[in-house]
């Protein structure tokens, strides 16, 4: 019971951990060289996920000065802040990791990594 | 102007190769001047780094510490040109400018084509400013940017040869990359959560008085940095990657990939691990003794593996993930003597790696061998080339007055000091080993019959390149002091917390 109230109060973290173990079970089970890249993109959603939700704070207003309420509580802006970064990041590889996919599609007419094992082990062989 | 260079020189050695890097493509058409330009700010970056040393050495050393922007510590982004940080931008400086020499007149042949040289080295500066970066960095979200930068700038040079194979090995390394960069920002991640700081310094003051409260998370954090930077410097259960990834690449990339570039994730690993955990902490959570056993294993595995490799520069590759045994090995032992060797060895491993796939390169562009069994009599065909590959082989074996002896040599007695007698057994055995992957290849070389095989040494640049490195090997194994004190103070620096 207490144990499922912590779950309840800190979902962001849960469902962070739920998409980490989504995203690294399709990496490491699925062949498909595109459902990897998605999967690789699932498990930076949810590192950032537990980022931005620990930068945030209950009740917390945007971080910007307000004269008017002294007392109020400002939300964490830095995790935020870095995430935005996370993400450039995460899209660069992206790009660059598709634009691989794209190059070996052309070499070998599939997306499925086994068979391009396959087919350049059959090449090697000959 | 001087002075304003002089203040700013510990971001101006990251900053200046990344502008540059973004100048070249511009300049599609002039590859000779996109050549020297790569040239002239390699060597600035020497010039930079060897100032910075002399700032550190003399006088017990006191570290340059800079606030990028202005803005201090527990807020803005920290740069420590300590002794560390100075002695790994020395040795990125030192393997940078022999692979750019290397390149000048035979990349153009080896990435097909004179404006994807210049992306290539659009990619190298970038690789270049990135491990600059993580020399000096003492912020963890800096180390995160940076460690982006160069794995995305390495996977472009493993591909840059653009057939299928290296494009399928840069993708393989660009998974498993991903997956360690994910893990390493969640590693930050919870040491954020925790402490609330991201300054290594900061971090660590945070860290010591809360630990006790989450230990749970500490070891997240600790699991998730040890595997993401294990997988991205090829520790040994995680190296997968590295073969493919290094032997399919262009020459000059794969000196700079495996000396430098797992290099630069190991450094940032051992300050994260020793900045901000510290020796008490690392102790604590076990790491010191799961990261020497894999170190142990890694040395054993990839030195069997290299010795049942023909392809010269698969050989080389595989070699890497023994060699980076060694560094993590005195990482884990935790005294000053272990950590210095490991820090030197880093270092030494490094030029000697760079000069092993430099030859390796020059010879199978000279006789489009890639198979040891073939290269009888290369030895007597290309004298400087292979002299260069017999002293970057001494090193690695680890023979007296070869750079990779003196590390070796600290790490022995480190090991002894730990009272870790297998330790001090897997380093010998490793000598053994590697002397048993790298000997064959000298001997082939140098006592076979040559057949009528053709080969000579390669141009002008390549040759000084390959002698440059070869000298820097011989200088560190015959005269190592300033270099063995700063990375003797660096140990003493990092054992220095708690």
């Amino acid at each position: 019971m207490v144990l499922l109230k912590k779950l309840l109060i800190n979902y962001p973290y849960f469902a962070a951990v739920i998409l980490f173990a989504i995203g690294t079970l399709i990496v490491l089970t699925r062949s498909n060289l595109v459902k990897k890249l998605i999967g690789i993109n699932i498990i930076e959603s949810a590192v950032f996920l537990m980022f931005v939700a620990a930068g945030n704070i209950r009740n917390g207003v945007p971080p910007i000065l307000n004269q008017g309420s002294p007392d109020a509580v400002y939300v964490n802006p830095l995790p935020s802040a870095l995430m935005l970064t996370g993400i450039v990041v995460s899209v660069s590889v992206s790009a660059l990791a598709l634009a691989l996919v794209f190059r070996l599609y052309k070499a070998y007419g599939t997306l499925d990594a086994r068979r391009i094992a396959e087919m350049r082990t059959e090449v090697r062989d000959r | 102007m001087m002075t304003a260079v002089r203040d700013n020189l510990p971001v101006l050695v990251v900053v200046a190769p990344l502008c540059v890097a973004f100048v070249l493509p511009t300049l599609v058409r002039r590859l000779r001047l996109v050549e020297s330009l790569v040239i002239a700010i390699t060597v600035i970056g020497l010039l930079g780094a060897g100032y910075l040393a002399s700032r550190v050495y003399p006088g017990g050393g006191t570290a340059l510490v800079y606030s990028v922007g202005g803005w201090p510590a527990p807020w803005g982004i920290e740069l420590i040109a300590g002794s560390a940080g100075t002695l790994v931008l020395l040795m990125v400086a030192m393997v940078v400018l022999p692979a750019a020499l290397f390149s000048a007149g035979s990349l153009t042949r080896e990435v097909g084509g004179s404006s994807r040289a210049v992306w290539f080295y659009t990619l190298f500066l970038l690789l270049n400013g990135a491990l600059a970066g993580m020399a000096v960095t003492n912020d963890m979200f800096n180390v995160f940017v940076l460690v982006e930068v160069a794995t995305l700038s390495c996977c472009g040079m493993v591909a840059a040869r653009g057939h299928s194979r290296a494009a399928e090995a840069a993708l393989t390394y660009l998974i498993l990359a991903s997956l360690g960069s994910a893990l390493v920002l969640g590693g930050i991640g919870f040491l954020y959560i925790i402490t609330g700081h991201l300054n290594m310094g900061f971090a660590s003051q945070e860290l010591h008085r809360i630990w006790q409260d989450y230990p749970r998370v500490i070891w997240m954090a600790a699991s998730f940095l040890l595997v993401g930077f294990g997988v991205k410097s090829a520790l040994f259960p995680l190296h997968v990657w590295l073969p493919d990834a290094h032997s399919y690449a262009p020459s000059p990339a794969s000196a700079v990939l495996s000396g430098l570039a797992v290099k630069g994730y190991l450094i940032c690993f051992m300050k994260i691990l020793y900045n901000v955990f510290g020796p008490s902490l690392i102790q604590e959570f076990a790491m010191d003794r799961i990261i020497t056993v894999l170190g142990m294993l890694g040395i054993i595995a990839g030195s069997l593996f290299a010795i049942a490799q023909d392809e010269l520069k698969r050989r080389l590759a595989f070699s890497t993930v023994a060699q980076l045994g060694y560094a993590f090995l005195g990482m884990g032992l935790i005294n000053k003597t272990a950590l210095t060797g490991s820090i030197y060895y880093v270092i030494g491993h490094a030029v000697s790696k760079a000069s092993l796939f430099l030859a390796a390169g020059a010879i199978i562009a000279a006789t489009g061998k890639e198979r040891i069994s073939e290269l009888a009599g290369i030895g007597r065909k290309m004298p400087i080339t292979m002299a260069a590959f017999t002293a970057g082989s001494f090193s690695l074996v680890g023979i007296p007055l070869f750079s990779g002896f003196v590390g070796k040599w600290h790490l022995l007695l480190g090991s002894l000091e730990a009272g870790n007698w297998l330790a001090a057994a897997v380093i010998i055995a490793g000598s053994v080993l590697c002397g048993a992957y790298l000997f064959p290849i000298l001997r082939i070389a140098y006592f076979e019959p040559a057949p009528t095989a053709d080969g000579m040494d390669p141009g002008m640049p390549q040759k000084l390149a390959m002698v440059l490195l070869a000298a820097v090997v011989v200088i560190l194994g015959v005269a190592p002091g300033p270099f063995l004190e700063l990375a003797g103070r660096a140990a003493v620096d990092f054992l220095a917390i708690r």
